[in-house]
């Protein structure tokens, strides 16, 4: 029996270790597999028979309880583990964090209209599925998700109806409407729900265009097209507006997205703006310093005087070519609505910036400062400075202090409750920078705060980049020598002495 | 009568007193450092090849994600290593018990005085530490070089803390297979052999429904032990090991039931 056993398992380790290395089922591992499987079982069989003549009815019980205490054990490992699940305690150690989610993306799992199915399509050995899985298993935990995964090979149907282009791609299912992402992050996952929760844009927002104004469809660096793929993510419908071609702004407009005009608007579609403004509108504005559009003026009436020069911040590092100062990193962030969430931690990236004035036109109006410079900061009138290579700034006698970079409004009037916001920067929202620190946080959630969708303002998920920098081959060459031989060195040695000394005892 | 403490003494004494645990130990720790490092030189290489000047440096978009550290390196290794301990465990506790057993050593230990429970504590106690050891000089390497290159830890200790988990679950698989046999060649091959078919199921799952294949995900070894390269600890991952740890001891303990009644 015991030889039947011994041969039975052996067979049984080769033919999954031929499978395990291999990845199929050879003949080899087949024959061994179904032998070691008939030879063990044939064997356990003999053993069982054995047992029923063993020892007397006094023995039974002493065996009995034997196997009672390994049903216990099991049954308690069984329910360990299940209280584990429930407790769902898991600690993230990963360099990027990359498996904590973003409230944003919270927030999108607990809003959703109902469970979501989140097949992930794959291929075998696609080392990519391994990070997908772990994420989608955290948003599982994190909501109604219900993850499972599929060979692409196995649902050829699946590829046509949802546009599987390639190995991990996951498809997000709820009711009738689905999302495919390809190349899942949170950042794509967060946005393929924020799609799936809503049927419809809920706001419409107009763009100025016309006179220089940054572009929405422009991908390039200094582009918008970021901003705008992301307003559209979020609920709002953008729709481009002539200046020169429009004497009103349509009541259907729920809000204005100004991005820097490089020229003055005409007069009529300020005084325009001015109206809607009385009526209830409300304004994002982006202004860039030394610029003259217009759109200054009318933030002026509204109590938002923008100054003349130009922000030096020196508590900010050198940013590429550029001096020290021009670029200020904020973090410090008064306690206002569109900045919940943001901290001293949380940082937002801005670029050749304007401050503003604050004053209040009218009793009940309240203007507020919302994002500031470091109080080493100081206004340099000179905007030549902005063209600037390689120089310290000196701040002189100027007056240093907390200025703030981006400020918001409330004005009620006789049409309703006028909102703006305006940021002394648009640089901060173009390609090259909306995705740096929580620049895309701040941009939205202003819009979202203008608009009054208070309760879309949030923190989403960031790009974590990969480590993927080389460790340095010498150094690690260095301790291998040092270290990964010597250990086992050393250990070896031990071991022989030890066997020696047993030797001579 | 002798005390727990000093039978774990004794069982201290008598593994350290064999070459065997120190060559499981150089083994390992060798593998390791050689897995390690050539997965490592590898990852280097292929990065730099990504990174040449043509293909546009290390801060262009050329170098897909997958060749990062953790990819490239920490997860093969654990791979790589996960099967190392299934061959090299078994081997560590194939005498624990079938050694008394075969020399009759395990019926003095019981006049002694000491309870089968207590027996069975104390080795896999001895045991579990053995693994802890072994796993902490295999990873002495890896940590020096990772702390070289100036990157956190975390993710290392979370591999650590996965593959001695990993070890611990295959000792207790090993013990219990050791304390139904007075041979020691049977304890390692069987220990190895239950080891292979609780590594993974994920072949089966064409041939069974979806729960099934749930199921047998849920008490495999590699899905469990492989979270833990992700750099997530996830505490049913560490109880569903104690859990098998604690299945091992009362099988181990049910195996004196059985040379009580004679069988």
């Amino acid at each position: 029996m015991r030889e039947l056993a011994l041969a039975g398992l052996v067979s049984i380790v080769f033919g999954l270790g031929s499978f395990y290395a291999t990845d199929h089922f050879g003949a080899f591992s087949i024959a061994n597999l179904v032998f070691g499987g008939g030879a063990t079982l044939v064997a356990l069989a003999l053993g069982a028979r054995r047992m029923r003549f063993v020892g007397g009815p006094h023995s039974r019980p002493v065996i009995l309880r034997g196997v009672a205490r390994v049903a216990g054990a099991f049954v308690i490992a069984v329910l360990l583990e299940r209280a584990a699940v429930l407790a769902d305690v898991h600690l993230d150690w990963t360099f990027e964090q990359r498996y904590e989610l973003a409230p944003a993306t919270r927030k999108a799992l607990a809003e959703l209209p109902g469970p979501v199915t989140a097949p992930l399509y794959k291929e075998d050995f696609d080392p990519r599925i391994r990070h997908t899985r772990t994420l989608l298993q955290t948003l599982a935990r994190a909501g109604p998700v219900k993850v499972r995964e599929l060979r692409i090979e196995d649902v050829p149907e699946d590829e046509d109806r949802f546009g599987i282009g390639s190995s991990n791609s996951v498809v997000l299912e709820v009711g009738s409407r689905y999302e495919t992402v390809e190349r899942p992050t949170e950042g794509a996952l967060y946005e393929a729900l924020y799609r799936l929760r809503q049927t419809r844009a809920v706001r419409t927002l107009a763009i100025l265009r016309g006179e220089g104004e940054g572009d929405p469809n422009d991908t390039r660096e200094l582009g918008y097209s970021g901003l705008a793929a992301a307003l559209e993510t979020e609920g709002y419908a953008l729709r481009s507006v002539v200046s020169a071609a429009l004497a009103e702004i349509p009541d259907d407009v729920d809000g204005i997205l100004s991005i820097a005009p490089q020229r003055r608007l005409p007069d009529g579609f300020l005084a325009a703006v001015r109206r809607y403004l009385d009526r209830g509108g409300r304004l994002v504005a982006f202004l860039e310093p030394g610029v003259d559009s217009g759109i200054e003026e009318i933030l002026a009436d509204f109590g938002i005087e923008p100054d003349a020069g130009v922000l030096i911040d020196p508590a900010s590092g050198a940013f590429g070519d550029r001096p020290r100062g021009l670029d200020p990193i904020a973090y410090n962030y008064e306690s206002h609505p569109l900045t919940r969430g943001l901290n001293a931690d949380r940082m937002t990236f801005f670029s050749g910036v304007r401050s503003f004035r604050l004053r209040k036109p009218r009793p009940g109006d309240e203007v507020r400062r919302v994002v500031l410079a470091s109080p080493r900061s100081w206004l340099d009138p000179d905007l030549s400075v902005l063209k600037a290579h390689k120089r310290e700034f000196d701040a002189g006698d100027a007056r240093l202090d907390y200025y703030p970079i981006a400020v918001a409004g409330i004005y009620p009037r006789a049409g309703g409750e006028a909102r703006i916001v305006a940021f002394g920067d648009s640089d901060f929202a173009s390609n090259r920078y909306l995705r740096a620190l929580y620049n895309l946080d701040l941009t939205l959630n202003a819009v979202h705060w203008a608009l009054e969708r208070e309760p879309e303002i949030t923190l989403r998920p960031k790009i974590r980049d990969t480590v993927q920098f080389p460790l340095p081959v010498e150094s690690t060459l260095e301790t291998f020598y040092g270290v990964g031989l010597l250990v086992p060195q050393l250990l070896l040695i031990a071991g022989g002495i030890v066997w020696l000394r047993g030797r001579s005892a | 009568m002798i005390s727990l403490r000093a039978l774990i003494r004794k069982e201290f004494t008598t593994l350290f007193g064999a070459p065997t645990a120190y060559l499981t130990l150089t083994m390992v720790a060798l593998v390791t450092a050689l897995i390690f490092f050539d997965h490592l030189r590898l990852y280097n290489q292929i990065l730099f090849v990504y990174a040449s000047t043509t293909m546009g440096g290390f801060a262009s978009d050329t170098i897909p994600e997958y060749i990062n550290l953790w990819d490239s390196v920490f997860f093969p290794v654990m791979e790589a290593l996960g099967l190392t301990l299934i061959g090299a465990v078994p081997l560590v506790t194939m005498r624990v018990f079938a050694e008394e057993r075969s020399r009759g050593t395990d019926e003095l230990l019981l006049t002694s005085g000491l309870t089968p429970n207590r027996i069975v504590l104390a080795k896999f106690l001895v045991t579990f530490l053995f693994v802890v050891l072994m796993m902490s000089v295999s990873f002495v390497y890896p940590a020096t070089a990772i702390e070289g290159g100036g990157l956190g830890f975390e993710h290392l200790a979370a591999v650590f803390v996965g593959l001695t988990l990993h070890g611990i679950g295959l000792a207790a698989i090993g013990l219990a297979c050791s304390a139904f046999t007075s041979s020691q060649l049977v304890a390692a091959v069987s220990g190895w052999a239950v080891a292979f078919v609780l590594w993974d199921f994920s072949w089966m799952s064409p041939f069974v429904s979806e729960g099934v294949a749930t199921f047998l995900e849920e008490i495999a070894l590699h899905p469990r032990y492989g979270a833990f390269s992700e750099g997530v600890v996830a505490l049913e991952n560490v109880v569903y090991f104690v859990g098998l740890a604690l299945v091992g001891m009362a099988l181990a303990r049910l195996s004196f039931d059985l040379r009580r009644v004679g069988s």
